[in-house]
């Protein structure tokens, strides 16, 4: 039984990823869906654009040493609908980064929700869409069921 | 020669003439109709199901599971993915031949479009995601122009093939013409490549795409039927669809990036 959360947790980040609307090539190859991984660290750059847009971070470690990560996300589009724009991430921003690791374990992930220092976070579209898709279904079993 | 021959004759000139006369004025308000920003599809469940493609297999799969009660305790997203495996092994595996199931489905790792940012074929491109904008780009022509991979498609209406290369291409050569106000296009010199559902296609595959509006003119939906004889044993016919957005444009795309880390073997 104490599996079953796990389990749950595990279809629901799948399904998340499939509806992440990841266009022009598929998740899997460079991406484990499998895990997430956060890192905290000082923004660099962030580019709204397509296919995919991108961030790039200074992560600093106990040592001091500084290292570049990189941030896949979905195209412009996709965050464009759910209100995100060029502005929506700032260089010099500190933030707080959650996102799939790479299979290899580089310093690369694909985005799953970022926090900034004030606590406010930005999410993809995926689940928002999601709770649209919900809602229509209980819609749709609540009729079904009165008939 | 006798009158009456001459004038059997005559007909046989002037009704095709007419017909194409008729066909031709109607034109501008049928294009008129589908003219604008197409993008993504609608958040429904249906819509979502088919903002990459789909096929009446799968939606009536979908819509059995969504009428069994036993299933209201699953997400949407399950019964997506249950619906999608259904039309892959129950409609799309049985259809191709010998040939195509050898690489079925290919490894995502092995695609072009990934390994070195190759727009899509024609196959693949008519039905990818976000915006579709069509406009009439000339007498008798139509642009469609895709967001993903920002490229853009000829559409010859009214008029004989004039194909002058037998060379194939990436989208291959295409005819189009209007039944009542669906738009029907013909598309033959397709480039051999990839299907929407991952197996190989050859140039020898043949499109015929019928777009229509929906009644409330806030859908429109693509049918496409595939025939390949080199990958196909029968036609398969995949569906799309976008939602009418006027608001929206067409953003560059000119930051593909090709991959520095691939692990093969991953799955879809």
């Amino acid at each position: 039984m104490r599996r079953l959360p796990v389990l749950l947790l595990a279809v629901v980040l799948l399904l998340a990823i499939a509806a992440t609307g990841l266009s022009h090539h598929a998740f899997s190859p460079v991406y484990d869906d499998t895990r997430q991984i956060s890192v905290t660290g000082v923004v660099t750059q962030f580019k709204f654009v397509n296919p995919h847009a991108m961030m790039f971070m200074d992560v600093t470690d106990g040592t001091g040493k500084i290292t570049r990560w990189t941030v896949e996300f979905s195209g412009r589009l996709n965050l464009s609908n759910v209100g995100w724009t060029e502005q929506s991430i700032k260089s010099g921003e500190r933030v707080t980064v959650t996102g799939n690791p790479t299979h290899t374990g580089s310093d690369r992930m694909f985005f799953r929700k970022l926090v900034r220092s004030d606590g406010s976070e930005l999410l993809p579209a995926a689940p928002q869409r999601q709770d649209t898709l919900e809602e229509e279904r209980r819609q749709r079993a609540l009729k079904r069921n009165q008939k | 020669m006798p009158l009456s021959k001459l004038w059997k004759r005559s007909l046989l000139v002037i009704v095709p003439m007419l017909v194409y006369a008729s066909s031709s004025a109607q034109t501008p308000a049928r294009i008129q109709k589908l003219s604008g920003m197409w993008s993504d599809p609608p958040v429904t469940i249906i819509g979502q199901f088919c903002a990459g493609w789909c096929t009446d297999a799968g939606m009536d799969r979908l819509n059995a599971l969504l009428d069994e009660p036993a299933n209201d305790k699953r997400s949407v997203g399950q019964l997506q993915n249950d619906a999608h495996t259904f039309e892959r092994d129950k409609y799309i595996r049985p259809r191709l031949t010998a040939a195509a199931l050898k690489n079925y489905p290919l490894d995502p790792a092995d695609d072009p479009s990934f390994l070195r940012c190759e727009p899509y074929g024609l196959a693949r491109q008519l039905i990818a995601r976000h915006q579709l904008e069509i406009r009439e780009s000339g007498k008798d022509r139509l642009d469609f122009h895709y967001g993903e991979w920002d490229v853009h498609r000829t559409i010859y209406l009214n008029v004989p093939n004039s194909r002058t290369s037998e060379a194939s291409t990436r989208l291959g050569y295409s005819l189009g013409h209007w039944e009542g106000d669906t738009l029907v296009i013909e598309t033959s010199g397709i480039k051999a490549g990839i299907t929407p559902w991952q197996s190989q296609h050859s140039d020898q595959l043949r499109m015929v795409e019928r777009y229509t509006r929906s009644e409330d003119g806030k859908t429109l939906t693509v049918a496409a039927t595939m025939r390949d004889p080199w990958g196909l044993k029968e036609p398969v016919v995949v569906k799309h669809m976008w939602e009418w957005r006027p608001d929206q444009t067409i953003a560059p795309y000119d930051q593909c990036e090709i991959p520095k880390e691939i692990k093969r073997g991953t799955g879809q």
